[in-house]
C-alpha cells in the first residue's frame, strides 16, 4: 500500500485558508449586513435627479425645492421622511418614515419623488403592489 | 496543483449561491396626476422601463384637459381635429365601450365634471338646472372617429367636449404592455397610480399578489379588503373614496354618472376589473387594460345587480377578448367576487367584510 504522504501545511494551503476566509466573511456580509445599510435615496422633481445619497449617509435633514414647493426631509440610517412642506395636499408627510428598497414618498403638487433603492427583497406573506 | 486549488473553486463556486436574485431595472414618473411605476426583468428591461416612462410623459402632454396645449384641449376648444395614432384609437376604443355599456362609461361626461370642479380641484356644488342644461352635451355616440391617412379625424357634437379619465390610465397599461412585449421582458410590473399590470410572475416563479384597498380606509395604506394572486393580468380599479370633496356635510365624488350628471350613488364603495394580458386583436385595437378601465367606471355606476349581469352577459357570450372578472365591494361592507377569480384572492379576516362569490 502507498504509504500516506505527509501532512503538512505549505504557503499555498495557508493562502487556500485566507480566501475561504475572506470569502465567507463577505458572504456574510451579503447576505446579513447588506439590508440596513445597503439602501440609496434617489430624488427626482419633474423627472429629473436631484439628489441621490446612502442611507447610511450622516443624518440630518435635508431641504428640496420643486415645482414651487419646498419640502424638508430627516435622514437617518433607519429612514427617511417628509417633515415639512408647504404643498397644498402635504400627502408627502402623511407618508411617514420610509425605510425599505422600493418604497417612495410622493408629492403630486411639487412632481416629487423620493425613492429607496437597494437589495430588493422578496415578500412572501405582504404584498407586491396595492390598487385602488 | 489542480487539488490544491480545488478547494479555492469549490469556495468561488459557493459564493455564486449566495448571490442575490438579479435586481429589476426600475422607473418611476409623475404623469396624468399619478404616480407609475415600471418594474421589469430580463430582456432589455433597462430600455423598458425608460421608454415607459417616456411614453407616459408623451400619454400626458397627448390627453390631458388641464394642459391648454394638449391634443385634447385642443380638440376640445375646436371641436373637430387630426389626431394622433394614440388618441384616435383611444377615442375609437372609447365610443366602442360607451356603446357596450349602454352609456355608463361615457367620455363626453366632461362638461358635467367640469360643473362639479373635478377638473380644476376648484370644488361646487352645481345647480341642478345648470346640470340639467349640461346633459344633452353627453352623448359619446354624436362623437366620430375616422381612420385618416395621417391619424385620425374626429369631429365632436356642438359644445361637446371629451374627458379621457375614465379610460386613460387602462390605456397606459396597454401600451406598457406592447413595449414590454417588444422588449423581450420575462416578468414585471406596471403600478399606474392604483392600478397595475403583472407580466409573467414574481422573480420566485410565485404569482404577483396584489392587495385590493379597503375603501372604508383609504389613508391606511396596509388595509385592504383582499389580495388577488394574478400573472400576466391586469387589474384596474375605481372608488368613490379616490377623489371627492365635501360641501355642506354631504361627500361628493369624482365618478358622475352621464344619465344624471351627479356624482353615481349605486351601493359600490369598489369595483375592480381583472382580465388577461393578450396581443391587441387588431393593430389599431387596444388591449384589455382599456377594457378594464372603462368597465371599471361603468360597473361603478352601474351598481351591483346590474354589474353582475353585465358580467354574466359578458361570461356567456364567451368572446376571449370580453373575458374579465370582478371584485366589487359595497356599502353595506360586503365584498363579491366573480367564480373566475375565486381561487385567486385571499380575504383579508381583519377587515370585516362579508365575503361572497358570485357566478
Amino acid at each position: 500500500m502507498k504509504p500516506f504522504p505527509e501532512l503538512r501545511p505549505a504557503p499555498w494551503d495557508l493562502a487556500v485558508v485566507a480566501a475561504v476566509l475572506t470569502l465567507a466573511l463577505f458572504c456574510g456580509v451579503m447576505v446579513w449586513g447588506g439590508a440596513a445599510t445597503g439602501l440609496t435615496a434617489i430624488v427626482t422633481a419633474d423627472g429629473e435627479e436631484i439628489d441621490r445619497f446612502p442611507l447610511s449617509a450622516p443624518a440630518g435633514e435635508r431641504t428640496y425645492s420643486a415645482g414651487g414647493y419646498t419640502l424638508t426631509a430627516d435622514v437617518s440610517p433607519d429612514g427617511i421622511q417628509i417633515t415639512a412642506s408647504d404643498c397644498p395636499t402635504q400627502d408627502c408627510i402623511r407618508t411617514g418614515r420610509i425605510s425599505r428598497s422600493g418604497q417612495s414618498i410622493v408629492c403630486l403638487p411639487a412632481r416629487f419623488i423620493l425613492r429607496l433603492e437597494g437589495k430588493t427583497e422578496i415578500n412572501s406573506s405582504g404584498v407586491d403592489a396595492v390598487i385602488g | 496543483m489542480l487539488k490544491r486549488f480545488f478547494p479555492l473553486l469549490l469556495c468561488v463556486l459557493l459564493t455564486a449561491c449566495a448571490a442575490p436574485a438579479p435586481e429589476p431595472a426600475q422607473q418611476q414618473v409623475i404623469a396624468m396626476s399619478i404616480v407609475m411605476t415600471f418594474t421589469a426583468y430580463g430582456g432589455e428591461a433597462e430600455a423598458a422601463v425608460t421608454s415607459a416612462a417616456e411614453q407616459m410623459c408623451a400619454l400626458e402632454a397627448s390627453f390631458s384637459r388641464t394642459l391648454p396645449d394638449s391634443e385634447v384641449s385642443r380638440l376640445n376648444v375646436q371641436g373637430r381635429g387630426t389626431v394622433s395614432r394614440n388618441l384616435g384609437e383611444l377615442l375609437q376604443a372609447a365610443g366602442h365601450y360607451c356603446a357596450s355599456t349602454d352609456g355608463a362609461f361615457d367620455f363626453t361626461v366632461a362638461p358635467a365634471a367640469s360643473a362639479w370642479g373635478f377638473t380644476t380641484d376648484h370644488f361646487q356644488v352645481p345647480n341642478p338646472e345648470e346640470l340639467e342644461a349640461l346633459l344633452p352635451l353627453v352623448d359619446g355616440a354624436a362623437v366620430t372617429v375616422e381612420n385618416a391617412e395621417e391619424g385620425y379625424d374626429v369631429v365632436l357634437g356642438d359644445g361637446q367636449s371629451v374627458d379621457l379619465g375614465g379610460i386613460a390610465k387602462g390605456y397606459a397599461a396597454d401600451l406598457a404592455a406592447d413595449i414590454f412585449a417588444a422588449s423581450g421582458i420575462e416578468r414585471g410590473k406596471a403600478e399606474l397610480g392604483g392600478n397595475i399590470l403583472v407580466w409573467g410572475t414574481r422573480p420566485d416563479g410565485a404569482p404577483w399578489r396584489v392587495g385590493v384597498q379597503d375603501p372604508a380606509r383609504p389613508g391606511e395604506p396596509n388595509a385592504l379588503a383582499g389580495v388577488l394572486e394574478l400573472e400576466n393580468a391586469y387589474a384596474i380599479t375605481s372608488g368613490s373614496y379616490q377623489r371627492f370633496f365635501e360641501a355642506e356635510g354631504k361627500i361628493y365624488h369624482h365618478i358622475i354618472d352621464p344619465s344624471t350628471g351627479y356624482p353615481a350613488d349605486s351601493g359600490l364603495t369598489s369595483v375592480t376589473i381583472v382580465a388577461n394580458t393578450r396581443e391587441r386583436p387588431e393593430p389599431d385595437r387596444p388591449g384589455n387594460g382599456t377594457m378594464c378601465d372603462a368597465y371599471s367606471t361603468a360597473l361603478f355606476i352601474m351598481g351591483e345587480e346590474k354589474a353582475l349581469d353585465f358580467w354574466r352577459t359578458h361570461q356567456q357570450s364567451g368572446l376571449y377578448e370580453d373575458a374579465f372578472d370582478l371584485v366589487l365591494i359595497t356599502s353595506d361592507g360586503r365584498v363579491l367576487v366573480t367564480a373566475g377569480l375565486a381561487d385567486r384572492f385571499t380575504p383579508d379576516e381583519t377587515s370585516g367584510y362579508v365575503y361572497e362569490t358570485v357566478s
